[in-house]
């Protein structure tokens, strides 16, 4: 009994502490600040840690609901809340992050003039997207999905002056759009066949139609950019470092997951859903790394990098292997967003430099920062014992030991391979080897308000894993036994990326590439995706839309088959008419002639 | 039918397909009507002999008179015309032309 209340109270008292700098303003005369918002976050995160050791300690889970939209007689839609293992792990890791990023965004968008704007922007993000973790029902989590879409399309044009910016924010919203119809077809579907929107409900002890489950699957790749719908999210990167950091790392992108973790139990029973989202998350995995090889701008590195993950995430669900992917977003969540902050950070000092080419030698200038960008990068690549060793290797372990589909299996180790290529690429361009910057920057990280949110991730991104596959109950058993060169094929091919990795370094050091090479023009101009689609279907689309509104309805429909074509008919008739009325004989002596032949063959 | 009545019937026929399809000069119009007047006069001599009626004879003699007086005046009517035009073109009477 305690248990239960103290969980949902202290929950309830996490979600109000979110609210707060959003509604308080609008009733009473207060004014929110950069600081109080963060200190409202890091409340938020302390308080949250309540119902996690609790869940943690006795593994109670609840549900809670509260008013009910009586809108139509039999459907209930009630607001209820959801905590489970996924939500109350996830909400001090995003609160935590959260917080984090916002102090560090005290010190990047110091001289920004609306900086109270930025961090209301971000808090109601966070407020959207613990509302999109812990809903229960889809209508709930279809609120925090828009929600979450506005949020970035308003971070992401944060600089809106900028003409790029603007495109990356459209680019953005309209992608996700094209999820939105996915997840609205499964809503109808699950409203009109289950009648309930509970995610509690969403269970099928048969075959699950597979119509609910791609318009999932449509969600997810939208909202996650899985390939199809990806070029928003390196486009994205458009945003301040910060927004990068929160949404498109950690937090949004997973929402994409995260709906399909929720949407597990229907999932499972349908392997033909479940072959889609393997070779879908396959593919996604080894065009955004090989896409990432080619890429100078640090951020699109780290950009792509998260796409990489992304289709790693979306394997495992193919594996129905919902909790382990669970794992790998909160692992994933601590390092992406430390190698942003580090990104950031290094960006700042370098007076706004984003080139890696232009980079180098900062080992020496930014010790903590690079630091913790090495430390990011080997939990990205998957080194033993650090965070994303936990979620990533068991994910290859089991991928390698299941009856499933090899293309993907290769396609995924491949990917592996690359993540640990151009991460170390990034490591060497940009920390070690001669400055290549220009002379004068001013670079200083002896600042708190960097140093501490960078350490803080950094513990997280070394221990989280650890804490979390301890403290957790796995719901289903790990491949225990396999041969040892399985067991070993993930450090093998991430070595083997570090070996290549290393070469290839060194080829840039001391030879000169020689000329342009298909393979290299295929990957730096990311696999011709954007100008090849852009163009084709907009134009696929609007050109018909234009035919059928201007030529079919106006011109046939309104005009052609009414007054004008009767008009022309006329106008054509008189005109072949008008030369036999003219007044000439030999006209006149012709159809006499022919009418006396006429009467003469009837005769 | 007869040899006889296939002459006259076919020349009847063209002498009026013709007059009604000239092209350029007004007396080729005037020669097929004239033609025309020449099989009608065979075929009127050809009645009485055929059907031994000998009191029509005299018809095809009225229709000769009538096809000459009407011969002169087409002919007055293309010297008038090419008086006032120059030439006989048919393309020149068009004064009813709208």
């Amino acid at each position: 009994m305690k248990t239960t209340l103290l969980l949902n109270s202290s929950m309830l008292l996490t979600l109000m502490i979110i609210l707060t700098p959003t509604i308080l303003p609008l009733a009473t005369t207060s004014k929110n600040s950069a600081p109080s918002i963060t200190r409202a976050v890091k409340t938020a995160f302390l308080t949250s840690l309540v119902p996690m050791t609790t869940f943690i300690h006795s593994g109670a889970e609840s549900i809670i609901s509260n008013w009910e939209w009586k809108f139509i007689m039999n459907f209930k839609i009630p607001i209820s809340l959801k905590m489970d293992l996924y939500s109350m792990v996830f909400l001090p890791i995003a609160l935590c992050i959260t917080w984090s990023i916002l102090q560090f965004a005290s010190w990047y968008m110091a001289s920004e003039p609306h900086i109270t704007k930025f961090f209301s922007y971000l808090l109601i993000f966070l407020t959207m997207m613990l509302l999109l973790t812990t809903a229960n029902n889809m209508f709930l989590l279809f609120i925090g999905w828009e929600g979450v879409g506005i949020m970035s399309f308003l971070l992401i044009g944060w600089w809106f002056a900028r003409a790029e910016a603007n495109t990356a924010a459209l680019q953005a919203i309209l992608y996700n759009r094209i999820g939105d119809i996915g997840l609205i077809l499964s809503m109808a579907w699950l409203a009109s066949t289950t009648n309930t929107w509970e995610i509690q409900h969403m269970h099928t002890t048969s075959q699950t139609p597979t119509l609910p489950l791609l318009g999932l699957i449509l969600a997810a790749t939208g909202k996650s950019a899985q390939f199809g719908l990806h070029p928003w999210l390196p486009a994205a990167m458009e945003g301040p470092t910060p927004v990068s950091a929160l949404l498109h790392s950690s937090t949004m992108v997973v929402a994409g997951i995260f709906l399909l973790i929720r949407s597990h139990p229907m999932l499972s029973n349908n392997p033909t859903a479940l072959t889609l989202c393997l070779c879908l998350g396959a593919l996604s995995t080894l065009f955004a790394a090989m896409c990432a090889l080619t890429q100078n701008d640090i951020k699109k590195i780290i950009a792509f990098s998260t796409s990489s993950q992304l289709g790693l995430m979306m394997v495992t669900i193919g594996l129905n292997l919902p909790q382990l992917a669970f794992l790998h977003i909160s692992t994933h969540a601590f390092f992406k967003a430390m190698l942003f902050l580090c990104s950031g950070t290094i960006i700042h000092s370098l007076n706004g430099e984003q080139d890696i080419r232009k980079m180098g030698g900062l080992q020496n200038t930014l010790p903590t920062t690079t630091s913790c960008l090495t430390i990011g990068n080997l939990a990205l690549m998957g080194t033993p014992f650090l965070a994303g060793f936990y979620s990533k290797d068991l994910i290859i372990e089991n991928l390698n030991t299941s009856y499933l589909n090899t293309w993907a299996l290769t396609l995924t180790l491949l990917a592996t391979s690359f993540t640990a290529t151009y991460s170390l690429r990034l490591t060497l361009l940009a920390q070690t080897g001669f400055n290549r910057t220009p002379p004068i920057s001013s670079i200083n990280e002896n600042n708190p308000m960097i140093l501490n949110p960078l350490s803080r991730l950094a513990l997280g991104s070394i221990m989280a894993g650890l804490l979390i596959s301890s403290l957790i109950t796995p719901s289903n058993t790990p491949p225990m036994t396999m041969p040892t060169l399985t067991k070993m094929a993930a450090i093998l091919v991430t070595t083997l990326g570090i070996i290549i990795s290393l070469e290839l370094s060194n080829m840039t050091h001391l030879l000169t590439l020689p000329k342009q090479n298909p393979y290299f023009n295929f990957s730096s101009s990311l696999g011709y995706f954007n100008p090849l689609t852009h163009r084709t279907n907009s134009s696929n689309l609007l050109l018909p839309g234009q035919k059928i509104a201007t030529q079919l309805i106006d011109l046939s429909w309104y005009k052609k088959i009414g007054p004008e074509g009767l008009a022309d008919l006329q106008q054509t008739s008189s005109k072949t008419l008008t030369s036999t009325h003219k007044g000439l004989i030999k006209t006149y002596l012709g159809t006499f002639t022919l009418s006396i032949l006429i009467i003469l063959m009837t005769l | 039918m007869s040899l006889l009545h296939l002459s006259f019937y076919s020349t009847f026929t063209l002498s009026c397909l013709g007059l009604a399809f000239h092209r350029a000069h007004l007396i080729s119009a005037l020669l097929c009507l004239e033609s025309m007047m020449l099989a009608l006069y065979l075929a009127l001599s050809t009645w009485p002999v055929e059907n031994l009626t000998s009191s029509s004879s005299l018809t095809p003699l009225l229709m000769l008179t009538f096809s000459a007086c009407e011969a002169g005046t087409g002919l007055a009517m293309l010297v008038a015309s090419s008086r006032t035009h120059g030439s006989d073109h048919l393309h020149n009477l068009n004064l009813l032309q709208c």
